[in-house]
């Protein structure tokens, strides 16, 4: 089968899955919870004709199935519909939310990528020594560690005991660090970043470094070295380039995640971000939103995933393509 | 003595040794020696141990009961650790440390519960899957891969979320624990293709070796065939996907209930850690008890898999 063929089948596949999820959890809430109920509750005072303008608006009054036509044939039209708690368009909600996240996930994985790196790197050339030890016994606790307590002990040690960082939101209302808007932002992203960058850390570290050990017994290595390579040159140039591949893919996956992973972390700091905005959606069965971020998660899943089943087939022709 | 017995074996064995009755859990037996010499390994299963022995005892050891508010009453809510309250009290006056033994309990069994449920699924359908091969294969893998692909958490998320909402007003309102119960069958649901996975690789490789040749030549049947010769040497791959499992479900379960998803009526360490979260900068230490459980238990089943893979498959690690 070639390339081409097999991409074709793997995308056919991808959109079965992204409707498949849309519409269980369409299903979820629409016939099993009940967003007007929930809006009539919080709001006492409502008339019966408000109720039936948002019923008719939200085509709430009709089957199941013609609701979802009704929203899958708006979002091909790029309109998410408008948010029932925030009453603002969701497609502009998701960009403006969105951006926050990507403000912290984005550095996190480009950061942890770099030092799992310089970490492998050096334990992997010292194999069986104690910085090897070292590095390998914290990755192996970083991989452990859930990472809304380490949130939470990061907010303790640097917010309340050192007074460094701010433990909440992404910018001050007053009291700029030193006036600058850019500064603050930094400075407020210091502790989501860190907390998101450990388990990658600790993860790719651990992939890079079993790679790496293997890499440099092979028998390419010892020509190279043989031949009187630097043994820089022999590290960086030749064994690091086919150790990082399977990590690269892995970092393709965490991008795919990366709104997965949101919601803990912006609990933790109360970040404006969509992980933020997807738990009270949840709360409020705020369905529009929820229904616009599920599928922009799921979108961004298979994207990675379908990347890295391509990327096998470039990387190994060896791979057969079923 | 001893030597006696082994001699009589060996009279009554045509074959003149005992090596059939050693033979019999000879590849756990070999498994044990190699996981007894591996640091992590034993590491793992010693801090596994200390939760299993507060899931088990730790509602006896307990100095209070979960919902003592007595502190409350002497003024002595939010109160540091002391000898009174080893981990200190919270900010409605519970026992920090009564209420972390607890929630062993709780972790525990909803990290074996759901594996239970996950491993059911998993060995079916991946077992199936690999042994029947063809069509049905392919139609489980895809099957498998919808559920590998999609993003569970915020899946699991909506739904413990409306299962709160559906079951107001009816009769399962009154089960105990109905919520936690409900988490504890999604994580399971949500769990099995991983176990499906290596379920249907390990099926895929022993089908085709020659025990198994030999049982189907002696005219063993289907089910004999699966359940006896090839479902027990499968079992150690995939012992060590359900070990990493169970500390997955504790950690998820901990962050549904850190999000405020959880059982409210459950003493779970996330749900400490929701409860106590508004007051970290007064009460610190009601957060970290809890949350040290947690890592306790993740980090205890991630090392014991680490080293059960070193045991049953030590090709792979070098």
């Amino acid at each position: 089968m070639g390339i081409a063929r097999f991409i074709i089948r793997r995308l056919i596949f991808m959109v079965f899955l992204v409707v498949g999820v849309t519409i269980i959890i369409f299903f979820m809430i629409n016939v099993i919870g009940d967003p007007i109920e929930l809006l009539m509750a919080e709001r006492p005072g409502i008339t019966q004709e408000v109720i039936d303008n948002i019923k008719s608006y939200y085509h709430l009054d009709r089957s199941f199935a013609e609701q979802y036509l009704y929203w899958l044939w708006n979002v091909l039209h790029l309109d998410f519909g408008l948010s029932i708690t925030y009453n603002l368009p969701v497609g502009g909600m998701l960009i403006s939310w969105g951006w926050e996240t990507v403000k912290i996930q984005v550095p996190a994985i480009l950061i942890s990528f770099l030092l799992s790196i310089v970490l492998a790197v050096t334990a992997a050339t010292r194999q069986y020594t104690k910085t090897d030890f070292t590095v390998m016994s914290s990755a192996l606790l970083g991989r452990s560690m859930p990472g809304f307590f380490l949130g939470i002990l990061l907010i303790l040690i640097f917010s309340y005991w050192l007074g460094i960082f701010p433990s909440y939101g992404a910018h001050s209302t007053r009291n700029m660090l030193m006036n600058s808007a850019l500064l603050d932002s930094l400075w407020h992203m210091v502790l989501p970043v860190m907390m998101l960058s450990c388990f990658n850390t600790a993860t790719l570290t651990l992939l890079i470094r079993s790679n790496m050990v293997d890499v440099l017994r092979q028998d390419f290595i010892i020509a190279a070295r043989a031949s009187g390579l630097k043994n820089s040159r022999v590290v960086y140039g030749h064994a690091l380039k086919n150790a990082i591949i399977p990590a690269l893919t892995y970092l393709a996956i965490l991008f795919g995640l990366m709104l997965g992973t949101a919601p803990v972390t912006e609990t933790v700091f109360s970040w404006p971000g969509l992980g933020f905005l997807y738990i009270s959606a949840i709360q409020q069965l705020d369905y529009p939103v929820i229904m616009g971020e599920t599928l922009i998660i799921t979108l961004m899943l298979v994207m990675a995933n379908l990347l890295t089943d391509i990327a096998y087939v470039f990387i190994d022709p060896r791979i057969r393509l079923e | 003595m001893r030597k006696m017995t082994s001699a009589n074996e060996n009279t009554q064995d045509f074959s003149g040794s005992s090596l059939p009755r050693q033979r019999r859990h000879g590849m756990w037996r070999l498994g044990w020696q190699r996981f007894k010499r591996n640091k992590t390994g034993i590491l793992g299963l010693s801090l596994v141990s200390v939760v299993f022995f507060f899931g088990i005892f730790g509602p006896s050891l307990a100095p209070y009961a979960p919902d003592d508010q007595t502190a409350m009453l002497e003024y002595r809510s939010k109160s540091p650790p002391s000898w009174k309250n080893l981990l200190g009290t919270d900010r409605m006056g519970y026992d920090i440390a009564s209420r972390v033994m607890y929630g062993a309990r709780t972790a525990l069994l909803v990290g074996v519960g759901s594996m239970l449920v996950a491993s059911i699924f998993g060995i079916l359908i991946g077992g199936f899957s690999g042994f029947a091969g063809g069509m049905s294969d392919e139609l489980l893998m895809r099957f498998t891969e919808f559920f590998l692909v999609i993003p569970v958490f915020v899946v699991i998320l909506v739904m413990v979320r409306i299962f709160g909402i559906a079951v107001v007003g009816t009769v399962f309102e009154k089960i105990p624990y109905l919520n936690l119960s409900c988490i504890v069958i999604i994580l399971g649901v949500f769990g099995w293709p991983p176990i499906a996975r290596i379920g249907r690789a390990e099926f895929l490789k022993l089908k085709e070796m020659e025990f198994v040749e030999a049982a189907r030549c002696l005219g063993a049947g289907r089910m004999n065939i699966i359940f006896r010769h090839i479902l027990p040497n499968a079992l150690p791959s995939l012992i060590v996907i359900i070990a990493l499992g169970v500390g997955q479900s504790i950690l998820l379960e901990a962050m549904i209930s850190f999000l405020g998803f959880g059982d409210p009526k459950a003493i779970s360490w996330g749900q400490l850690l929701f409860f106590n979260y508004e007051f970290l900068k007064i009460a610190p230490w009601a957060s970290i008890a809890p949350g040290m459980g947690i890592f306790i238990a993740v980090l205890g089943f991630n090392l014991l898999a680490d080293g059960l893979t070193d045991a049953f498959n030590p090709r792979l690690k070098e």
